[in-house]
């Protein structure tokens, strides 16, 4: 009896010096990550003061290198702040509405010093920098409490999660939601973009299940005896869809079509792979085939990607009057590398169809444009995303750079403005 | 017109004697070009590279790097110059060159940084990178060291972006159907392109508060081929959330902000959300 009384003693003191063990290491471990949270949040609220100053200095000047310094701090200060602020535990749409706001102040200010129009910048800036000065101060009295608590991250998380109204993070989260609308309104662009994303343009009659079904298996005969389940998108997408799942055998998959019309957004199919028994070339030439099915034939080749089990590969839409390439208009095919079959499409890209304005190409004389090192390869004439939700008509150039090894590169140059949109390092 | 026919047969037979019958031709008989991947790229590189055409990284990759490196050896050699390896390129390149096939791959096994020039004694060209793992400069070696998996991702990607990904994808949805794991890697990459979030993969996917398997240190268990082969689909392209930024599981999620959220459809235990 008191050899068990001793033991149990024993077992009892071992394991409250465990727990106590225990307990330490944790505490020592929340003291270090809210160490590392509080130096970010510290770091965003001096930089958000920093940059609140850097946005009405830069309305000090009329000279244009003094302005481009402001504007340079303005973008590398909304940066460093968006990079503080996502790495701070703050609910989901503070953060959303924060990293927003910010990225939009950086790129007003990067598009203001590319295009010169500080016109413009002086109009709007004087009342985003008092509406910055007084989310600042905002910010301020909401953060407040992470440094009362007397580290202890688990009482933050709590006053994170809770959905009381009219906390202070409620009233940051709404003051930065009515400055977003009125400081940076969208665009026309950006609302055409908004608008081709969620499908608007479609405007074909809406297709019932059962034709969905039929168009499903005259797309893709080798699953037309497979077990379907058919659902319906919620109501509240964005836009409507029916979402077919499959199985057949050794295939599972599924398979999304649009509501209107019964347009192809895509179709992945799960099947085992086996060996490579195909070349590129038949891998091409089947990748054409099964375009020609699906009834796309209005595209040409992009580019092709061998991988495990499969290949991808990207085509776009050719435009019908200069022949450049749309590739925002793109479609992807995903075929097995032991038989070609066509294991995905996606045409998500593809059936939004970009309305391309009518631009002009004006010749550019590569000897000049680029260094003598640089040799221009190829060019080809493209549309794509000038940043700014425009299609622009572009020179896509590949270049080799000669040196020690030679390097390639893939500019992407305005044909109209010369404008360089894009330099790829290619390997 | 016959004396030409008879000069032209000449010279074709003298060229095709010419040309030194090197060892044991190992490529096979697949025609590659830019997009290829594997053994046949490995060869092709280190052979280009003995004859000093190809002076990049011997990766198993069909780049630019190997194109321009091709083109170089077709029109050196009087080939037709089109940057795809043929039949006819494959032979006269196997019969300048030399292939040590085990030493090469050897190499890329172990994840050394190496180079296979010709008339350097091998052991020179070697400098070994062992316990890097596979980071550092080893890290892009064309057969990855991980059970030989072939991957190429896009250029806007890195392998170790497909890495984190796939790790977030295994340690979030590896109960999920695969299309539902395409789905998260796809909300992923949709929150990139979302003035709302990081501008960065790491930044998305360790973003405080986002992802329950980093809360949890799921995201650390080693991702199977299936999670890496999601989202290698959803880099290139395919979304079968139609462009949702969140998702939840309606049986454990705690956080009421989560529901307020327009739904867009459920695949397996998901619900995604815009």
């Amino acid at each position: 009896m008191r050899t068990m009384l001793a033991i149990l003693t024993a077992a009892v003191i071992g394991l409250g010096a465990y727990s106590i063990h225990l307990h330490g290491e944790k505490a020592s471990l929340q003291r270090t990550v809210l160490a590392q949270y509080t130096d970010k949040l510290t770091d965003a609220s001096e930089k958000l003061s920093h940059l609140q100053r850097a946005v009405s200095q830069s309305l000090l000047f009329q000279n244009d290198q003094a302005i481009h310094n402001e504007l340079d701090s303005v973008w590398r200060l909304s940066s460093d702040v968006r990079s503080s602020i996502s790495n701070i535990p703050i609910g989901h749409e503070l953060s959303n509405q924060w990293l927003s706001y910010l990225g939009r102040l950086g790129d007003e200010a990067k598009k203001t010093a590319k295009t010169g129009d500080y016109q413009a910048w002086r109009e709007k800036m004087p009342q985003i920098s008092t509406n910055l000065q007084s989310l600042s101060d905002e910010w301020s009295a909401a953060t407040v409490d992470f440094y009362k608590n007397n580290g202890k991250m688990d009482v933050w998380l709590r006053q994170v999660d809770q959905k009381n109204p009219n906390t202070t993070f409620d009233n940051v989260q709404k003051t930065l939601k009515d400055y977003s609308e009125k400081d940076f309104p969208l665009t026309l662009s950006e609302s055409d973009w908004q608008k081709k994303i969620e499908l608007k343009a479609l405007q074909d009659s809406v297709i019932t299940e059962k034709e969905a079904l039929e168009k499903v298996k005259n797309m893709f005969p080798i699953i037309k005896d497979a077990t379907f389940t058919v659902t319906r998108s919620s109501d509240t997408a964005p836009y409507p869809f029916y979402h077919i799942q499959f199985h057949q055998g050794i295939r599972l998959g599924y398979v999304d079509l649009t509501e209107k019309g019964g347009h192809l957004l895509s179709y992945l199919v799960e099947r085992p792979v086996d060996e490579a028994r195909l070349s590129q070339e038949e891998i091409m030439n089947k990748a054409e085939e099964h375009l020609k099915r699906l009834g796309i034939n209005d595209v040409a080749f992009v580019e092709s990607r061998e991988n495990h089990q499969a290949w991808h590969v990207t085509f776009a839409r050719v435009h019908p009057g200069d022949k450049a390439i749309i590739y925002a208009d793109g479609i992807q095919l995903k075929l097995a590398k032991d038989t070609g079959e066509l294991l995905g499409a996606n045409a998500m890209e593809y059936i939004q169809e970009e309305t391309i304005k009518q631009q002009t190409a004006k010749p550019i004389d590569w000897k000049t444009f680029f260094d003598k090192d640089v040799k221009v390869e190829e060019v080809k004439n493209i549309y794509t995303d000038n940043g700014q939700f425009e299609q622009r008509l572009c020179y896509e150039v590949i270049a080799v750079r000669d040196g020690q090894s030679p390097e390639t590169f893939r500019i992407v140059i305005d044909a109209e403005n010369h404008n360089v949109l894009k330099v790829e390092y290619l390997t | 017109m016959r004396l030409i026919s008879i000069v032209f047969a000449l010279v074709l037979a003298i060229s095709i004697f010419t040309i030194p019958q090197n060892d044991a031709i190992a490529f096979t008989e697949q025609q590659i070009t830019r997009g290829a991947y594997g053994d046949d790229v490995i060869e092709l590189q280190a052979r280009l590279q003995y004859l000093g055409f190809y002076k990049s990284k011997i990766d198993g990759k069909f780049g630019y790097n190997t194109y321009w490196a091709l083109r170089n050896f077709q029109e050196k050699y009087g080939l037709p110059v089109d940057g795809i390896a043929g039949a006819k390129t494959k032979k006269t390149l196997s019969g300048y060159s030399d292939y040590d096939e085990g030493w090469v791959k050897a190499q890329l096994n172990a994840g050394n940084q190496f180079t296979y020039y010709g008339g350097i004694p091998l052991e020179q060209q070697v400098k070994n990178t062992t316990g890097s793992s596979g980071g550092g400069g080893g890290k892009s070696s064309g057969s990855s060291n991980n059970n030989g998996t072939k991957t190429q991702v896009p250029p806007k990607y890195t392998e170790r972006d497909l890495q984190l990904m796939a790790n977030a994808v295994y340690g979030e949805a590896r109960g999920e159907p695969y299309e539902g794991q395409v789905a998260v890697a796809a909300v992923i990459l949709n929150r990139l392109e979302s003035p709302e979030f990081p501008n960065t993969i790491s930044g998305i996917i360790f973003q405080p508060l986002a992802f329950t398997a980093v809360a949890d240190g799921q995201i650390w268990l080693e991702p199977n081929q299936r999670a890496k082969e999601a989202v290698i689909d959803a880099m290139n392209g395919w979304d079968p959330s139609e462009n949702a930024l969140y998702y939840f599981n309606p049986k454990t999620a705690t956080s009421k902000w989560i529901w307020s959220r327009p739904q867009i459809k459920q695949i397996g235990e998901h619900i995604f959300c815009s």
